[in-house]
């Protein structure tokens, strides 16, 4: 028995889990209905696939949700995962749900995976036969992934960095690169029997002034540490910045540079895709002003060429929503994406040309780290701030990069740390703000623009 | 200003189950812009830590702040235990944010939190004009 099985078998012998089997979960993905696998969508859809945000604690409400959104004409349907599972704290989660199933209320703000388990999930799932993202931010996602891909949840997100540095104040970082190398190579394994499984980066990070430098290296380097393993389809993704020529500029280059680095390591033959997220920062209060800011969101990811949008809802400022809010933001995105037509064709090269200068240095210097594995040569650049990332609450990030927007709202770095942005490109962000303000002016503008939607 | 004082040292942080970031790193930044030293402990920090990271840098003024709504049940535990530690009798305490769960006045707030050891208050206060109140109070200290 090979080493991954040995630790396959040890991960599912959980006293949460009922009897794990591996041969009949094999046969069921290898006869699995393709509409269920996103990659088998990517290759055939001809528009931008919707897919909403959502997850609730039961089966019954969760098998509600879900028809709401196919009677909104959804895509992809979502399953959000709750926080306790997310900490592998199985117990919490199962107490949760059960007063949530007694008591009609909500004691969880997502879907239990592993307490449903897979054999009554599978059976959510392959009656909407549609692909189902999993949503979570689970450092240790090696049981929730094996349950998920049983189940017949086809579109994994998430990854070593993009779910530690944003969520986690001090989950060991090297412990999260060997849980997701394992997550990749089960999904690279059950690639191989039917359509491949997807695996998507969530590009977002903190969604606080994260510049595009920044978001499209460690979307890029999760996508290696992926490929590499041996996965086929793989997203890369990033969330609206504020200024739309920022994100056309960024789509451009994420891009172009995905292709460039997965033929560099031999895995050209894999698919990528590009997603966007609509707004992720904080939602104006005003329900009609958060669709205005929704539906301008749909119509740059169109400019943007995004194969998937992941929408919010008019009701993102003031907590979980509804599924009729969440439904109404799936048929509005369908009906935008419908209705836009004639697209111009925006290219700004010179941006384009910075940007990707400053992607390649940054790559550079991780591929100069002397470490001998790609895992441990990022893990270096994160502690010694090559990569580092505004606004992560983990301690090992630098927190030395300081952003702000210039006049356009697009994001400059206007301190690089340790992150070694050129010269030239320093200079040409520097040059792009006002810089003669003091310190304490400049907080106030970076407060401003953290919230430039409300 | 500080005057020509020395470069007075603050440890900052987020209390309790808190992981909101960004207010905490705008505070270090404004606080270094001010001539502050900064010891920043970060998101999601425990009373106790904010002490012993106290004792072990000098420093004079402990900034704590809390987003959540969950910061009453923290501050009532701060009197008993820093008389657990010595020589913290000169210790600026501060506690700044939004310091209750739903809607509170501030005139309710700031001396219930006085009552639980804090020297200044600040409960949805501007940052600048908080950390003004901080100068001005380690200025009339001075004076004394």
């Amino acid at each position: 028995m090979s080493l991954l099985q040995e630790e396959r078998d040890i991960i599912v012998s959980n006293e949460y889990v009922d009897s794990f089997d591996f041969a009949e979960v094999k046969e069921f993905v290898k006869n699995a209905s393709k509409d269920l696998f996103i990659s088998h969508h990517f290759k055939n859809a001809d528009k931008m696939l919707v897919q909403p945000r959502g997850g609730f604690p039961t089966y019954k409400k969760q098998f509600a949700l879900n028809e709401f959104f196919v009677n909104a004409n959804v895509d992809v349907l979502p399953l959000t995962i709750d926080s306790n599972t997310r900490l592998n704290d199985y117990s919490t989660a199962s107490r949760m749900l059960r007063l949530s199933e007694e008591n009609d209320v909500d004691m969880l703000n997502g879907y239990p995976l592993v307490n449903h388990g897979y054999r009554t999930t599978r059976k959510m799932i392959t009656h909407f036969n549609k692909p189902v993202s999993l949503r979570h931010g689970t450092p240790d996602a090696r049981l929730l992934i094996e349950t998920a891909i049983a189940s017949g949840i086809f579109d994994i997100e998430g990854g070593p960095i993009t779910y530690l540095l944003p969520y986690s104040k001090n989950f060991p970082l090297d412990k999260a690169f060997l849980y997701w190398k394992y997550v990749e190579r089960v999904c690279a394994n059950y690639s191989e029997l039917n359509e491949p499984i997807n695996r998507e980066s969530f590009g977002p990070l903190t969604a606080t002034l994260v510049p595009p430098a920044i978001t499209i290296v460690i979307q890029l380097l999760e996508m290696l540490l992926s490929l590499e393993e041996g996965v086929k389809s793989f997203s890369v993704s990033f969330s609206q910045t504020g200024s739309m020529n920022q994100d056309i500029v960024t789509g451009a280059v994420i891009k172009k540079l995905a292709k460039f680095y997965a033929e560099e390591i031999g895995c050209g033959d894999a698919a990528i895709h590009l997603v966007y997220h609509q707004w992720m920062g904080a939602f104006p209060m005003d329900k009609d002003f958060a669709e205005q800011l929704i539906n301008m969101s749909t119509v740059i990811a169109s400019m943007v060429g995004a194969d998937k949008i992941i929408t919010k809802t008019r009701e993102e400022a003031s907590g979980i929503p509804t599924k009729e809010a969440n439904a109404k933001t799936v048929a509005n995105t369908q009906y935008t994406l419908r209705i836009l037509n004639g697209l111009p064709t925006i290219v700004d090269e010179e941006e384009e040309d910075i940007l990707t200068l400053e992607v390649k240095a940054i790559m550079e210097a991780v591929f100069n780290d002397p470490a001998d594995t790609l895992w441990r040569k990022v893990f270096n650049s994160i502690k010694n701030g090559i990569i580092d990332v505004p606004f992560s609450p983990h301690i090992i990030n630098h927190n030395e990069m300081i952003t702000i927007r210039d006049a356009n709202k697009n994001i400059r770095i206007i301190e690089r740390g340790n992150v070694p942005i050129p010269d030239r490109c320093f200079e040409y962000e520097k040059s792009k703000c006002d810089l003669t303000k003091d310190t304490t002016s400049i907080v106030n503008d970076i407060i401003h623009d953290i919230g430039i939607m409300m | 200003m500080l005057g020509n004082n020395a470069i007075m040292k603050v440890v900052t942080g987020v209390v309790g189950n808190d992981i909101h970031v960004v207010a905490n790193r705008l505070i270090d930044l404004s606080l270094r812009a001010r001539g502050f030293e900064v010891f920043n402990l970060g998101v999601n920090t425990y009373l106790e830590e904010f002490f012993d990271a106290v004792v072990e840098t000098g420093a004079e003024v402990l900034l704590i702040s809390s987003l959540n709504g969950e910061a009453e049940g923290w501050a009532r535990e701060v009197k008993t235990l820093k008389a657990k530690y010595k020589h913290l009798d000169n210790l600026i305490l501060m506690i700044g944010g939004n310091l209750v769960v739903g809607t509170g006045k501030a005139e309710d707030i700031v001396p219930r939190f006085k009552n639980y050891g804090f020297d200044l208050v600040c409960h949805q206060v501007d940052l600048n004009t908080g950390l003004d109140m901080l100068e001005d109070f380690i200025e009339e200290r001075n004076s004394q």
